[in-house]
């Protein structure tokens, strides 16, 4: 046998139960994915304009209750391809080096292999090659659930199901690996390792997100409160001050700004200065990343994403070379 | 059997956490060829010394080398002169000894495959048998055949006869002397069991509490200690230490040359030697170990 097919059928014995239960996870995720795809898609074969919000045509009540019905069911799964690269990531990388510790195997595999981050890049690669597989697949069926299930938009400048469809899943998948396997390493067992590991990845990943939400802040537009956001992601409301300013809620508050009435889109300090725009406090106003950033933001997040991928590999690696086989 | 040192240590101490020495400065020069006995007692630092020279243990003070490389600076050339049998076969489960094997070859692509599986053939232990179902004697065995198929000059056994029944013993320490002695390797076997690593081995090292106590050939350690029973004269400054008989009596272990031993003295065997010396390292209480 060659050595990639020996390597692949040994790491598969190695990985057994993560590969098939992450496998297992993927396909039934995956169907269900499908099947509401399959469901939604023959909804919009028999009568289009019922399953457009934006045009309901007359008659189409029962059509629509159960596109909508439907609809909502597709959107929960959703949720949980948003969680299968966490849950993926961890499941498969924790255990890489904390079994091997755990089960006192790491002994022999690291005086066999001369050295020990060749050993771990042989291995890590095997769960990254599936993890990239797995989670293509759940990406890529993300996207064709995402498009009857929002039959009237343009996904590819639309921030819908941000984070539920498309490359966005794997990248994330790649750094919940790195970080299982570091800190799998640095515990040295697998189910507190897990734990840490969990918990890990949400300070991370919230981390990221609310940095990317600051960083976005730079590219997003101020839209009125009933402007049209197709597409846009809506990252919070804004108070546009007379002066031309524009604040956040915080600030106007530690300005003493206080408000009570909202008016259409003005906000006042009392009812009778209703109509007074010299008293006018400002305008609410929503900060909006426009849907045409939406490849760019995937691509931008990707590369944040890629780079912590990137430093959480490395730091198992130098943790794996320093440390006790147990 | 050169006499060129292969495994050095000098001046090595170990520390785990702020206060438990496990060696506490060690100099020891392990001759090239033949097998060496690393004896002592339980929490005696044998296991920390040889994961020293495989480089798993970073010492607190002084350092080791192996064929003259330090493990610390150049851990990937030691390793490629080294095989190593841990204290615990510690095998993976999910594998037969097929795909040990095979993991071997891929760990280390100069790896004898075929030369282990010879081995283990030789013992009777079908390759397609998994590592779960394996007796704890067999799995010493596999664990062995995957150090030896590493064609290594220098094995380093922690322990492996620990939790072995005394024909699996026997069988494991013929399959290595055959090894050591046919492919002219090195050999170092930590044990607590005397009386087996005294057909097997040439040199003996007994360790106790971090300190070495005695390096001398198994021959010569015979040939040089003798036994005093209670009330028996001991020449001055020969008494190394004293211990239980088997019968409850007081006897003293005595290093004296064959040629000036008095009719008092029975010659001691090599378990006794040991034992002599582990009472001379004993711990006094209270005492700083480093």
């Amino acid at each position: 046998m060659s050595r990639i097919g020996s390597w692949l059928i040994l790491s598969f014995k190695l990985h057994r139960w993560e590969v098939l239960a992450a496998a297992a996870g993927v396909a039934i995720l995956s169907a269900a994915m499908l099947w509401f795809t399959w469901q939604l898609r023959a909804l919009s074969a028999t009568d289009p304009g019922c399953v457009d919000p934006a045009a309901y045509a007359p008659g189409c009540s029962q059509l629509g209750q159960r596109f909508y019905e439907l609809s909502s069911k597709a959107e929960l799964l959703s949720y949980l391809s948003w969680l299968s690269p966490f849950v993926m990531g961890l499941v498969l990388g924790v255990p890489l080096v904390s079994r091997e510790i755990e089960h006192r195997t790491a002994g022999l595999a690291w005086t066999l292999s001369r050295s020990r981050t060749w050993w771990l890049a042989r291995r890590a690669a095997f769960l990254v090659l599936v993890l990239v597989v797995l989670l293509l697949v759940v990406a890529i069926v993300g996207e064709v659930l995402a498009f009857p299930q929002m039959p009237a938009q343009h996904l590819d400048r639309d921030f819908a199901w941000y984070g539920r469809r498309g490359g966005l899943i794997v990248v994330r998948g790649l750094a919940a690996l790195g970080l299982g396997i570091l800190v799998g390493a640095w515990l040295g067992r697998v189910l507190p390792a897990l734990l840490v590991a969990i918990f890990a990845s949400v300070l991370i990943f919230s981390g990221i997100s609310l940095g990317m939400d600051r960083w976005m802040e730079g590219h997003a537009i101020v839209q009125a409160f009933d402007a049209d956001r197709a597409g846009g992601r809506q990252l919070g409301e804004r108070i546009l001050l007379p002066s031309g300013e524009l604040i956040d809620y915080g600030e106007l508050q530690r300005r003493g700004l206080a408000y009570e009435v909202i008016q259409d889109d003005r906000l006042w300090a009392r009812p009778e200065d209703i109509g007074h725009m010299d008293r006018l406090i400002g305008y609410d106003r929503y900060l909006v990343v426009p849907g045409s950033l939406y490849s760019q933001i995937v691509l931008d997040e990707s590369a944040v994403v890629g780079g912590t991928t990137v430093l959480l590999a490395l730091a198992a690696a130098a943790f794996v070379r320093r440390r006790r086989p147990g | 059997m050169s006499t060129e040192p292969i495994l050095e240590a000098h001046d090595l101490a170990k520390r785990y956490g702020r206060r438990t020495w496990a060696l506490t400065g060690i100099d020891l020069a392990i001759p090239q060829g033949g097998i060496t006995a690393l004896v002592g007692p339980n929490a005696a630092g044998k296991s920390t010394l040889i994961k020293t020279w495989v480089g798993f243990e970073r010492p607190t003070r002084g350092n080791v080398t192996v064929a003259g490389i330090d493990p610390q600076k150049d851990r990937s050339s030691v390793l490629g002169l080294v095989g190593y049998v841990p204290q615990s076969p510690s095998l993976y489960d999910g594998l037969s000894i097929e795909d040990h094997l095979d993991l071997a070859v891929l760990l280390r692509p100069e790896f004898d495959r075929a030369y282990a599986l010879r081995r283990l053939d030789q013992l009777g232990i079908p390759a397609g048998q998994g590592a779960k179902s394996l007796s704890g004697g067999q799995q010493a065995q596999v664990a062995l055949a995957l150090a030896l198929g590493t064609r290594a000059s220098i094995l380093l056994l922690d322990e492996p006869l620990a939790s072995l029944d005394p024909l699996a013993r026997r069988e494991f320490l013929h399959v290595l002397t055959d090894a050591v002695r046919s492919e002219g390797a090195t050999a170092l076997l930590s044990s607590h069991i005397v009386t087996d690593v005294e057909q097997a081995c040439d040199r003996l090292v007994v360790l106790g509490v971090g300190k070495i106590l005695l390096h001398d050939t198994v021959s010569d350690a015979l040939a040089t200690h003798w036994l005093a029973t209670e009330g028996a004269a001991t020449p001055a400054g020969a008494a190394i230490g004293s211990f239980g008989g088997p019968s409850g009596e007081r006897l003293t272990l005595v290093r004296q040359p064959a040629s000036s031993v008095g009719p008092d003295l029975r010659p001691a065997s090599l378990e006794e030697v040991v034992l002599g010396y582990l009472a001379s390292g004993r711990v006094v209480p209270g005492e700083a170990a480093a």
